[in-house]
């Protein structure tokens, strides 16, 4: 794997070995950072951003005085850029860094990290091709996430390329949020496409996510008419597009305009969580003041729902559990 | 009787019978009426979630007035005397509801005591009061009337010097002692020191063939052709006596209980409950003498044959064969001929599960703090694999025996299930229904690693093919084997500790008992091979690695040795001998190798721990050189105090860490384990066989680990040492992070193959990653991976880390919550602090 050809770098923040349910079977995930939506519920922040990060988790450190070994490798550190606060570093000061990581590399505690790694596809290809057995014995394989794979489309492209010189099955998770030219550069290497409608208000979705919902649809009904095989899910976010109306909506956009053709259409439970990673990169949880729901309420709100849209006769289901028929 | 044509009626398909019920995902014990069979339910009710019964002092008065009575005769006859006198006066019972009877002991969970194995410690505690429930017993705990105390103290003064434990220490050097339990704890002996080795399963089939008149037969006939000139002969003629004394008094056992049954059924009102008293008396009656013709009759016969061997011996893990393959043709004989439908036979496994959970044992209070609510201890059962021909043998029974326990929720039989390439995958999917119901039940075993592994020590194709799995891990040749399975448990965590440290303990200082003639007077606890202060390469420390290993194992493999031979001595088992062959055949007792096959296994302890620390001496000493050798060591004199850093560096995924499929730390793993099979595998052992070494802890990890100072890998003093072939968990955290599909290829770095005495992994998981279809179908793939991986053998836990903080802070909420420790399933909020620490420290392998 060594020509030239693979030798080009991708910006990778976590490969989840052992996923389950980002389709079919035991599946390892590659998750691609930077996204061009800023969801107010994401529960990845460190996929945001496009570059590398520090993270700070200060909880985790043992006190400068007692280690220090960041402060003694941050090539920066005398302009203060690692806020320390009770002995221990608490912030970042993100102007004055550079993401050098050098920090993260020294700290023996983990409380500095570094969001995202440079990696070539071969180094990718390292980590996924370990669990192939597990592939082969559960109808699983390769899952590109993010962040947004779009966004790293010549990666991702290599990516898909030598995952097929090992016969794996490969599953893109995208927001579909890309020019419409670039759906077919990837297509060619990919066995089943997921997807989300966040909210079929244009208005409200960009409220929601910072774009309108117009090119989303576009590319998913262009994705349906490729044939490609397509999963849809919703988040459904109480107060937000948990209405009847709105997935009454999504459901006819989904009859009407797909055709129904779509594999399964998946529900899926909001849950907060990812604060703590919002923290450690410094920034506000935008849904820090919502009030989470009761499990048997937010239930009993999502069955209602797929109810409605399996009176359409979309293929609706509760969850990421239901095999595909 | 021989069964051999197969059923022509339709039975209709396993696990989707009416009464089947939807078990659900982690929701443990707790729901009220489990069984669809009123009767168990009732039965259920009245036993309650406990282990907790009476001391009972009729065995041991009965057994030493006949130790007293055949004073001055050979061994195999007063051990055969006494065991006939108990058979034969001891109170018998029969419960209501019940449709198989018999017991150890009565009333229903009162334990027997066992002097001749060892004493001391039943005399202390009884003066001291710490049998019945005090704060040095919080759990397994037995009620004790003055009456039972009397008379038990009474025996102290026979039995002081002439047990097998005092008998044995006796003979046990100072060599021997040092490292043992007595000692600094490198391996534990306590089993077989203070206890019968137990740890086999009697040949059943050929009970079941011959009855115990025919057995009768063939030993009279073998006693008439002896010849008085041959010496050889001289021993047999005693032990074809000894056998022939037992062989009496178990029948007369038996028919005991048929003249009880008939009693009661002629005082019974009800008249269901009569005819059933009736039929009791009549199984009772034909099976103390005849082969058993129905179901019901070789399941009575099944359970009370076995149950005569725990009267015999405290041995654990008496193991009850290949259930689906012992009894199967007695299941198609009765549905064929109308004798007993489908739903009648479901009903007696689930009873006979039951009887099993009645039967109990008191145990000293420091081995309850890691083997707690152990019951009986070890009956396991094994159902599905391969049979002689190496076809699928999974039948109706398979299903039947997982559905049995989905319906009583007790922790007995443990069950273990075979699975194999051909393992029909509608039994697969039974399989991981019942693991997901989460009280820890069943153990998986893998046949295409288990067979060659036991072919390659020596057994035909034929037995290797027929294995059952004994107790919590180990694979044998059901009655054929005497496999001293349990042998002892041995610390490589505390070899390398030795290897780094030039012989000497860490932590070494007057607070150690053996201070005064050992520490302190310039003495060290093994040989002088180097301190990591002064290694100047990785290879030296591999080789003193190797040199502490070697010292080790051959004290430990003597120390059995001397065990053995006072087993052989003190206590010959001719009723066990009657049931495993070739013993009648040979004319040897099973103690003394009449077995066909013969071992001795003891299991390694602290793979992980092992590995680990390798890992961070190869990485930061000798490879990264961030850290000396001499600080490194100094760090961990010092429990780590003041090295907040390197600490945090150690239990961090910047050093290798075991468990997560990285080579450069497996590796270390590898070679870790194998050093110890080196040292051990195919040592001669006393009674005519040879070594087998096991890698597993049951929860002795954390008995290791409360004996030992902190560690290079990242542990602090005391903590746990890692269990079985899992990876490290520290107060820091867990050393793997990788996921399941990391560990599972770690683990089958290392070769099963080469461990006769079985493996394990345990898994943890988190109720909500096996949720829905996917979830059961995704856990198949992870169990059918490892397997192809040639790993050996998994057992599950399945509940969530929340719950089981939970359970901690309130125990009165979760009084029937099964959880996995290791071999075995027990009550969570019933084990120890530490165990329990232990357990929810184990990585959730969570799926997302």
């Amino acid at each position: 794997m060594k020509n030239s050809d693979v030798q080009i770098e991708g910006i990778i923040f976590n490969i989840q070995r052992y996923t389950i349910h980002d389709g079919p079977g035991i599946r390892t995930e590659v998750f691609f950072k930077g996204c061009p939506l800023h969801c107010k519920w994401c529960s990845n922040p460190e996929g945001i951003k496009g570059e590398i990060e520090v993270g700070v988790y200060s909880n985790r450190c043992i006190g400068v005085e007692k280690c220090g070994c960041c402060l003694a490798v941050c090539p920066q550190a005398k302009t203060g850029v690692l806020i320390v606060e009770d002995h221990k570093v608490a912030k970042i000061e993100r102007e004055k860094c550079s993401n050098c990581g050098k920090c993260a590399e020294a700290c023996p505690a983990n409380a500095l990290i570094t969001w995202g790694k440079r990696m070539f596809v071969h180094d990718v290809m390292k980590i996924i091709l370990a669990d192939r057995e597990f592939y082969r014995k559960s109808g699983g394989g390769v899952t590109l996430s993010g962040g947004e794979v779009f966004l790293q489309w010549k990666f991702a492209r290599k990516l898909l390329l030598e995952c097929k010189k090992y016969y794996l099955n490969t599953c893109l998770e995208s927001s579909l949020y890309c020019n419409s030219n670039l759906l077919e550069q990837l297509f060619p290497y990919v066995d089943l496409v997921i997807t989300d409608i966040k909210h079929m208000d244009s208005s409200l979705h960009k409220e929601f996510t910072g774009i309108g919902n117009e090119l989303i649809l576009r590319n998913i009904k262009r994705t349906a008419e490729l044939n490609m095989p397509l999963i849809i899910r919703i988040p459904v976010v109480p107060e937000h597009n948990n209405s009847v109306k709105n997935i009454r909506n999504t459901a006819e956009f989904i009859m009407t305009e797909l055709h129904n053709r779509v594999k399964q259409v998946q529900l899926l439970p909001y849950r907060q969580l990812g604060t703590e990673k919002y923290k450690s990169l410094g920034m506000d949880y935008p849904m820090e003041t919502f009030r989470q729901v009761e499990r048997s309420v937010w239930e009993e709100n999502i069955r209602t729902l797929v109810e409605v849209m399996k009176s359409y006769g979309v293929p609706a289901v509760a969850g990421t559990t239901s095999k595909l028929k | 009787m021989a069964y051999t044509e197969q059923s022509d009626s339709y039975l209709g398909p396993c696990g989707i019978e009416p009464y089947d019920r939807e078990w659900g995902v982690g929701v443990s014990a707790m729901v009220e009426d489990p069984s669809p069979f009123p009767r168990i339910n009732r039965i259920l009710k009245r036993y309650g979630q406990t282990m907790n019964g009476a001391l009972d002092a009729e065995r041991a008065c009965l057994l030493t007035e006949a130790y007293q009575k055949h004073a001055g005769k050979p061994q195999p006859i007063i051990c055969a005397e006494a065991l006939a006198s108990i058979l034969r006066n001891v109170t018998i019972q029969i419960y209501p509801d019940e449709l198989i009877v018999g017991e150890m002991s009565c009333p229903a969970k009162a334990a027997p005591v066992f002097p001749e194995f060892s004493f001391g410690w039943i005399a202390e505690e009884l003066k001291n009061h710490t049998i019945d429930k005090c704060d040095v017993r919080t759990h397994d705990w037995f009620t004790v009337s003055a009456e039972t105390e009397r008379r038990l103290l009474e025996l102290e003064t026979f039995w002081r010097g002439k047990t097998i434990e005092e008998q044995a220490l006796s003979r046990l050097s100072e060599e021997e002692l040092k490292g043992s339990n007595l000692g600094k704890g490198v391996y534990l002996l306590n089993a077989y020191l203070y206890g019968g080795t137990g740890h086999c399963g009697a040949r059943y089939t050929l009970l079941f063939e011959q009855g115990f008149m025919g057995l009768k037969k063939r030993i009279e006939k073998k006693l008439s052709v002896l010849r008085p000139d041959l010496l050889a002969d001289i021993k047999k003629k005693v032990f074809y006596q000894s056998q022939l004394i037992v062989l009496d008094a178990a029948v007369e056992f038996i028919k005991r209980y048929a003249r009880l049954a008939r009693e009661m059924a002629a005082q019974e009102r009800d008249e269901t409950r009569k005819k059933e008293l009736w039929q009791i008396a009549e199984n009772c009656e034909w099976v103390s003498e005849n082969p058993p013709r129905t179901f019901w009759e070789a399941i009575q016969l099944y359970h009370i044959a076995t149950n005569i061997i725990l009267i015999e011996s405290n041995g654990h893990s008496i193991s009850y064969g290949r259930f689906d393959q012992i009894f199967y043709p007695y299941y198609l004989h009765d549905i064929n001929n109308g004798i007993a439908s489908k739903e009648f036979i479901q009903e007696l496994i689930e009873n006979f599960f039951i009887k099993i959970y009645e039967l109990n044992k008191v145990r000293d209070k420091d081995t309850i703090e890691i083997f707690a609510n152990g019951g009986v201890g070890g009956p396991a059962l094994t159902v599905g694999g391969v049979d002689k021909d190496g076809q699928d043998a999974t039948n109706d029974l398979s299903f039947m025996v997982l559905d049995a326990h989905a319906h009583v929720r007790v922790p007995c039989p443990w069950l273990a299930v075979r699975l194999h390439s051909n393992t029909p995958w509608e039994f697969k999917v039974k399989v991981t229904n019942l693991i997901r119901l989460a009280t820890g039940e069943p153990k998986v075993f893998n046949d295409e690693v288990t067979i060659p592994c036991m072919l390659a020590y020596g057994r035909t194709l034929e037995d290797a093919r027929d294995y059952q799995v004994v107790g919590c891990v180990e694979p044998d040749a059901w009655g054929r084997e005497y496999g001293w399975h349990d042998a002892a448990y041995f610390s490589i965590a505390k070899v390398l500790e030795l290897s780094i440290n030039d012989g000497r303990c860490l932590g070494c200082g007057p607070d150690c008992t053996r201070w005064k003639v050992c520490g302190g007077v310039g003495r060290r606890l093994g040989p002088q091979t180097g301190s990591l202060a002064e290694f100047k390469s990785f290879d030296e420390v591999l080789e003193a690695y190797d040199k502490q290993m070697r010292y080790w194992a051959e004290r430990l493999i003597s120390s059995l040795n001397i065990i053995d031979l006072v087993h052989q001595e003190l206590k010959p088992l001719p009723y066990l001998s009657l049931l495993i062959e070739d013993c009648i055949e040979k004319g040897v007792d099973v103690t003394a190798g009449g077995a066909r096959y013969n071992f001795s296994g003891p299991q390694a302890v602290g793979v992980g721990t092992v590995a680990d620390g390798l890992a961070v001496i190869k990485q930061l000493v000798f490879d990264e050189k961030k850290v000396s050798g001499a600080e490194l060591l100094k760090a961990v004199e010092n429990n780590w105090e003041g090295y907040d850093a390197l600490y945090a560096l150690v239990n961090s995924d910047k050093v290798y860490h075991y468990g997560n499929d990285e080579d450069y730390a497996d590796e270390l793993a590898k070679f870790g384990l194998e050093t110890y099979y080196k040292h051990v595998e195919r040592r001669q052992n006393a009674h005519g066989g040879v070594f087998a070494p096991g890698v597993y802890s049951v929860a002795i990890n954390v008995g290791f680990g409360l004996m030992q100072w902190a560690s290079v890998d990242g542990r602090k003093a005391f903590e746990p040492i890692s269990d079985c072939l899992g990876a490290v968990h520290t107060a820091a955290g867990s050393h793997d992070t990788k996921g399941p599909t990391a560990i599972a290829k770690s683990v089958t770095k290392l070769d099963h193959a080469r461990a006769g005495n079985g493996t394990l992994l345990n898994w943890k998981f988190a109720p909500n990653c096996l949720t829905g279809e996917t979830g059961r179908d995704n856990l198949i793939h992870l169990i059918d991976t490892y397997f192809s991986r040639k790993g050996m053998h998994s057992q599950f836990t399945i509940v969530s880390r929340e719950t089981l903080l939970d359970a901690q802070a309130h125990p009165e909420k979760y009084k029937g919550l099964m959880v996995r420790v290791a071999g075995y399933s027990a009550y969570f909020v019933e084990l120890s602090r530490a165990l329990q620490n232990d357990i929810i420290g184990r990585t959730e392998l969570s799926f997302d």
